[in-house]
């Protein structure tokens, strides 16, 4: 069976995504201390660099995916992502329980830290 | 405040919710003045579209005040006046960089819900399904507008809300739709649907200098408006004659429209005929969750080598497909959920000079409270109901 693997492009030069990777501001949470192979390729066009990973040891894609994508949205646009559903950001755990799509009252607002 | 919430299929209540606040620096918060029903919210009503939830509140046409902006919001100021556009954009991906708002790669926060259904996720989308991030919508007394800086336009000028608000979804839809026609002057354009979103399609081809529109619906109400206030050269009337390729066949001596507008999408309900038939028994079990007439008619009818510009929502699976006619004749297939940003500034500034007045759809107006009784006037076609817009 082939090792899972995870893929991401984002918009910036392959020296700032690799600087930034290791930034402890945008270090992804969980891919830093999993067992997996990060590789940065220039992506053809304009389009910046493709981040692969390759996961090893029965680490759960989702969660690898969820740190790409924040790491994208982070270094694309400022800040992560977050709905009235998915208010903490992009999470695995967030797609089988999601929140109603209404605001937040405020203890919850607090819970997930905005 | 107050806010319209889904609470099960075919049903919806306006209840007390949590006001918004700022969660990202980017956000601003609207205070609604004027929000509107759109044909999409019917498949969400329906529940046709998956990853609904009880308490997600409605709508992504709307326009209001701003009454609080994160720090990170330079372009806008507490008391501008602005209408949102429906597709939440980050400006700065690769999709926006390249004016395609309604993929944008980072406003959809449940991207891999999205992923399992679509391929790829789509941008975020005001009160729309968790599939498009699972935002709160409009249809509330104040919204929480995630990248205000890249998505709301001012409105600057002393025009009505009725007049504007529909730059936030109908009218850069059915423009877009035109657009994709590639109407360069003496084109047959046909347009499945006259809803709203079918007239802003056929005033929009118009404007772009089609030579002929024709419009099809089985509502003869809505025929009626597609000639008196849309621009339509001639209508069909499918009700009346279920066989639609045929009547365009013949209206166009034979060629076919040079292109077609799908403005329907999986409401269309016009279909005759044994294949139309198997689709209802489908639709009833579900196995099949897009009703596929219009999108098939118009690959029937469009001259060899002609453009489909589907702009009618579907959300899952058609069976039946006409491949056949698809390849053979060498059609060109172009769709999306509208890059909305792309077009506001152009689409305002033809309001503001009179071409057009994007008010003349509006049959319905109701307070925010009456919102249950506009999604059934609408959903049944009551009252010769064309558009509902909510006063919050």
């Amino acid at each position: 069976m082939r090792s899972p693997k995870a893929a991401i492009t984002v918009r910036r030069s392959r020296e700032e995504v690799q600087r930034l990777w290791g930034d402890p501001a945008y270090r992804p949470e969980y891919l830093a201390d999993a067992d997996a192979t990060i590789t940065f390729v220039d992506a053809p066009g304009d389009r910046g660099t493709e981040i692969h990973v390759e996961l090893q040891g029965g680490t759960p894609l989702a969660k690898a995916k969820d740190d790409l994508r924040r790491f994208k949205q982070h270094v694309e646009t400022g800040l992560i992502v977050r709905s009235d559903g998915t208010p903490e950001g992009e999470r695995a755990e967030r797609k089988i329980k999601q929140r109603p799509a209404q605001p937040m009252p405020e203890p919850e607002l607090q819970q997930v830290g905005a | 405040m107050r806010a319209n919430v889904w609470s099960g299929r075919n049903t919806v209540h306006v209840e007390n919710v949590p006001d918004p606040k700022i969660l990202n620096d980017r956000d601003a918060i609207v205070r609604i003045t004027s929000t509107a029903i759109c044909g999409s919210d019917l498949h969400l009503y329906d529940g046709y579209v998956p990853t609904m939830k009880r308490g997600d509140i409605l709508g992504h046409e709307f326009m209001g005040e701003v009454v609080e902006v994160g720090r990170g919001v330079g372009n806008l100021a507490v008391g501008d006046r602005v209408v949102v556009p429906f597709p939440i954009a980050c400006g700065d991906c690769w999709a926006c960089q390249h004016e395609l708002y309604s993929v944008c790669e980072n406003s959809n926060p449940n991207a891999g819900m999205a992923e399992k259904i679509f391929g790829h996720a789509t941008a975020g989308i005001f009160g729309y399904s968790h599939l498009t991030g699972g935002y709160a919508g409009g249809q509330a007394e104040y919204a929480r507008v995630p990248f205000a800086d890249v998505g709301p336009i001012k409105i600057e000028d002393d025009l009505t809300d009725e007049q504007v608000l529909f730059l936030s979804d109908i009218f850069p839809t059915g423009f877009m739709g035109a657009e994709f026609c590639e109407i360069r002057g003496g084109e047959v354009i046909a347009v499945f649907g006259a809803g709203p979103v079918g007239q802003f399609a056929i005033a929009s081809a118009v404007m772009l200098g089609a030579e002929q529109v024709i419009a099809i619906d089985h509502y003869p109400y809505r025929l009626e408006m597609a000639r008196n206030r849309a621009g339509a050269t001639a209508t069909i009337d499918a009700s009346a004659d279920p066989d639609v390729v045929e009547q365009l066949k013949e209206m166009t001596g034979g060629r076919g429209p040079d292109a077609v507008i799908d403005a329907a999408g999986m409401e269309a309900t016009h279909g005759h005929g044994l294949l139309n038939a198997v689709e209802r028994v489908w639709q009833g079990t579900r196995m099949e969750t897009d009703r596929g007439p219009a999108l098939r008619d118009a690959i029937m009818a469009c001259r060899p080598a002609g453009i489909v510009s589907v702009i009618g929502v579907y959300g899952g699976f058609m069976d039946k497909f006409p491949t056949g006619a698809f390849m053979n004749k060498g059609l060109t297939l172009k769709s999306g959920q509208c890059h909305a940003q792309r077009y506001l500034r152009r689409l305002y500034d033809h309001i503001r000079n009179g071409d057009i007045d994007p008010s003349f759809v509006v049959t319905h107006r109701l307070p925010l409270d009456e919102a249950p009784n506009g999604y059934e006037t609408f959903k049944h076609k009551q009252d010769e109901c064309m558009k509902v817009v909510l006063n919050p």
